[in-house]
């Protein structure tokens, strides 16, 4: 379809009369402040490319790029458009004519094999276990990667060596009378950085009466390669996963990661799938997935015993924006939080503020990255929490880099986690 | 001097930091809310964003010596073009300039750098139990700097007024680059009628005598409740009607809107569950103060709305208060929803009429839109006359876009002929300045003759107000 006929460009650019709403509300404008970082600077910018007063280049791709797609100006615009999205759209337009050999790889291939991806973070597992990763800090090594990794690598630390895959098994049996047989989203952040979350969350679910069953083929949620103007791969995975997905009888489908329900949301399916052959297919997998704390709330109903009691701790909650904005899931997971015995929850001020990490975010634009992680930090050192829960491997991966530059003994968690032990 | 020059002149005087110079970065000012910006988007030869007077007065200075335009620009929110350079020149963004210096409780008063947010501003001033009473549509996204540049009001203009009276004194870096202080050089007390008045000369000229570069405001102290009350009515007339009988038994409410037949179907098209009432038009009144007052003026508006109105609801509950407000709040954009590929335009979006007009006004508005075959919705600051119409167009239709100039060109000389004005709130800027004649006649010369007191070589923010 041309790049004008796409129904965000073709339907909604119109909408825009510029009030500046976006700016007020987005995170990369408060730190960069200058109108190309604002969302009403995207809009304008992706008018301009439809109109062809700019050619489709890495010039307008880098300003594009600077939106972190945290959700904050769609929900804030009055006019109602998906703003996120029209900048979605038009990175894929210019990067299919300025393809790139290191994207195609890392999110053409790599990202779309799970058996590889998982092979490439075990070998990276292993150069960390081997001390390799601090030996090229020390000789200066890291200063030859490209971009902002030199900085962002240490992002990256302690991938555990198993991932999830291999500590689960595909069919897990529910515990006690079986009252929903659901499928598990195991998300790529979640199965290789935050393998412990996965088994709680199998742990958690069997024990409240689910047949939880992992499709081996499932293959990653697509939402990095929208992020990173890959939406023809994004396709290709949705349609994969909602044809795996819809060949199993699932009541429901149930992931952990905010991201990973975020892309796989009747709207965003619409928005990648919408028109194609498979369309009404895509929406019936779509409405069965969940968020694992809106399904352990809203549906289970869940109610821990004080036999499970957690050792007594203080917990703030952060709010992924994949979660709280593209969703609108901001009190299940508080919640559950509250529900568990041991729990003092505290809130934190701004909790539902971008932490910055936004998947490759933190690694593509790692400065201004931090910037909006620094004051994250600060909010929720404000609190005096021992933990700070979150449910995304995106934003937990960020928060532990961020206590880390601060020095902040606090652990980062998901809600089942705490649930769990 | 050519502008590959002035760029590096201006790199040398702030830095690389501070300055936009890359002709695509330079397009993203190109750009502010108005159509006419739509239509012609006009790129500024560079962009800088000082924050100090020190570094402003060296732009300035250098502008000066160079006979190059300057055009200040706050959040780039305005509907009129003001902050564009339309005739070329530097962009001075004061957005990223956002100190607010500090706070006088004992003085009640406050004192900030020129892009501190509206409603930033007050969720400060809230904490010493303060307010800066004006309360534009665009609070959550506007600078003071650019609300004194367009003297800006909006909901509670009725009872509170414009920005003007709150300004108490401003530090101002004149076109030569030369700074003053209006208001008292070491002022801060509130009533000053020392001199000739040029803080109130500064406040609504729209960057074209100097730039405005520290704001000394008077702020009133939180009204501790409100309530809100919504009118419904059947016959049009009934609605000014009945505003004048508020007034007239001695209530002053801090803010009434008006929401006419287009515009009701236009909310309840855009946000269903809003669900407003059905009816020729509606009136909401706000009302503050304390509790027991709250409660009085709500009596009385109730008592006399209730002669006209099909219904009346008044409410003091914030939930209740809000889903009443809820309407009101989205009807500038949801006028774009009167048709699916429209777009609502600003243009001819801010007209002042006389309260006793606003009724003609408003059937005059539906007649020229019939005229022209484009829908218009219709809302707008009842209480003070100040009517905001909404042309929706699509703007890729060149026949559309030709007759909507020709409509909203009749709009703006309609409220010249009703006895108003075309700007109640917005300003002049770019789209409006044809008009400066025929509304003030032989007193544009005298405007001219301020203007070149001020800034003899005409570089600050040219092509606009006249």
């Amino acid at each position: 379809m041309e790049f004008k006929e796409l129904p965000p460009v073709k339907e909604q650019l119109m909408k825009c009369v510029r009030c500046g709403k976006c700016r007020s509300v987005c995170p990369v404008f408060a730190e960069v402040k200058n109108e190309t970082a604002a969302p009403r600077g995207h809009v304008f910018m992706v008018q301009m490319l439809r109109d062809g007063k700019v050619e489709p280049d890495k010039k307008v791709l880098e300003r594009l790029n600077m939106c972190l797609m945290c959700e904050s100006c769609t929900i804030n615009c009055p006019s109602g458009i998906d703003i996120h999205e029209l900048n979605a759209a038009a990175r894929s337009y210019i990067y299919e004519k300025n393809p790139n050999t290191v994207k195609e790889l890392l999110f053409g291939t790599l990202w779309t094999h799970p058996s590889l991806l998982r092979t490439s973070m075990w070998f990276m597992a292993g150069v960390q276990k081997l001390g390799l990763q601090d030996l090229a800090r020390t000789l200066g090594l890291t200063k030859i990667l490209p971009g902002d990794l030199p900085k962002a690598e240490k992002i990256l630390s302690a991938i555990p060596f198993r991932c999830a895959r291999r500590l689960i098994p595909e069919i897990n049996q529910a515990k006690g009378e079986k009252k929903y047989k659901v499928g598990y989203f195991l998300g790529c952040g979640t199965d290789l950085f935050n393998p412990q979350v996965a088994v709680a969350t199998v742990e958690v679910l069997t024990r409240n009466g689910c047949e939880v069953i992992i499709p081996p083929d499932m293959k990653c949620c697509g939402l990095p390669h929208i992020a990173n103007a890959k939406m023809d791969t994004a396709r290709e995975l949705a349609d994969h996963n909602v044809k795996l997905f819809n060949s199993y009888d699932f009541d429901y489908i149930v992931t952990d990661c905010a991201s990973c329900s975020s892309a796989l949301t009747p709207k965003n399916m619409m928005f990648l799938l919408g028109g194609s052959e498979i369309e009404a297919e895509a929406l019936t997998f779509a409405n069965k997935v969940i968020d694992l704390t809106k399904f352990l709330v809203d549906v289970l109903d869940i109610k821990p015993s004080e036999k499970g009691k957690v050792k007594s701790t203080k917990v703030t909650y952060h709010d992924p924006c994949h979660l709280a904005n593209a969703q609108e899931i901001k009190e299940q997971p508080r919640e559950l939080l509250k529900r568990i015995p041991g729990v003092e929850y505290v809130e934190m001020q701004e909790a539902n503020r971008c932490c910055g990490g936004s998947g490759t975010y933190s690694v593509t634009h790692y400065d201004i990255s931090m910037k909006i992680l620094d004051i994250k930090i600060k909010s929720a050192m404000e609190t005096g929490a021992d933990k700070i829960a979150t449910c995304c491997p995106s934003c937990m991966m960020q928060l532990r880099h961020g206590v880390a530059r601060y020095n902040w003994n606090c652990e980062i968690v998901h809600p089942v986690e705490l649930l769990n032990q | 001097m050519d502008s590959t020059a002035i760029k590096k002149e201006l790199i040398k005087i702030l830095g690389k930091d501070k300055i936009l110079t890359e002709e695509l970065d330079l397009m993203y000012y190109s750009y502010d809310s108005s159509f006419l910006t739509k239509l012609e988007p006009v790129n500024p030869t560079a962009v800088v964003m000082p924050r100090s007077t020190e570094e402003v007065q060296e732009v300035v200075r250098f502008a000066f010596e160079n006979d190059i335009n300057i055009v200040p620009r706050g959040a780039g929110t305005g509907e009129t073009g003001g902050c564009i350079a339309v005739n070329g020149g530097i962009v001075v963004d004061l957005s990223t300039w956002d100190d607010i210096v500090e706070i006088v409780v004992p003085d009640m008063q406050v004192i900030v750098r020129p892009g501190v947010i509206h409603s930033d501003l007050n969720d400060q001033l809230a904490q010493y139990n303060l307010f800066f009473p004006p309360d534009p549509g665009s609070s959550k996204m506007c600078t003071i700097g650019g609300m004194v540049a367009n003297n800006a009001s909006g909901l509670r203009a009725v009872k509170y007024w414009a920005t003007e009276p709150y300004i108490l004194g401003l530090e101002v870096v004149m076109p030569n680059g030369e700074v003053i202080m209006t208001g008292g050089m070491k002022a801060r007390a509130i009533k000053n009628v020392s001199g000739i008045n040029l803080t109130k000369l500064m406040v609504g000229s729209e960057g074209t005598l100097g730039i405005i570069t520290q704001i000394r405001l008077r702020c009133f102290p939180k009204p501790k409740a409100r309530g809100i009350g919504m009118a419904v009515f059947d016959k049009l007339d009934d609605a000014p009607a009945t505003v004048l009988d508020v007034y007239q038994n001695g209530i002053l409410p801090s803010g009434i809107e008006i929401l006419d037949n287009s515009a009701i179907k236009a909310v309840n098209d855009f946000k269903p569950h809003i669900n407003l009432p059905d009816a020729e038009a509606i009136l909401l009144f706000e009302v503050d103060g304390t509790p027991p007052g709250v409660n009085y003026e709500g009596s009385i508006i109730k008592e006399v709305a209730e002669k006209r109105a099909r219904s009346f609801e008044w409410s003091t509950d914030e939930k209740r208060m809000t889903e009443l407000w809820e309407g009101r709040s989205v009807t500038a954009t949801a006028a774009a929803r009167v048709r699916a590929d429209g777009s609502r335009i600003f243009a001819g979006e801010d007209i002042s009429v006389p309260l006793s007009r606003v009724a003609d006004t408003l059937r005059a508005i539906r007649s020229l839109g019939e005229k022209y075959g484009i829908k218009v919705v219709n809302y707008g600051h009842i209480g003070d006359g100040n009517v905001h119409t909404a042309p929706v167009i699509n703007p890729e239709n060149p026949d559309e876009v030709e007759k909507v100039l020709q409509l909203v060109d009749e709009i703006h000389l309609l409220a010249i002929e009703m006895g108003g004005s075309t700007t109640g709130e917005h300003g002049v800027g770019a789209v409006r300045r044809r008009y400066a004649e025929a509304e003030h006649g032989n007193a544009v010369d005298y405007m001219k003759k301020i203007k070149a007191a001020f800034d003899p070589k005409g570089i600050m923010n040219p092509g606009k107000v006249f």
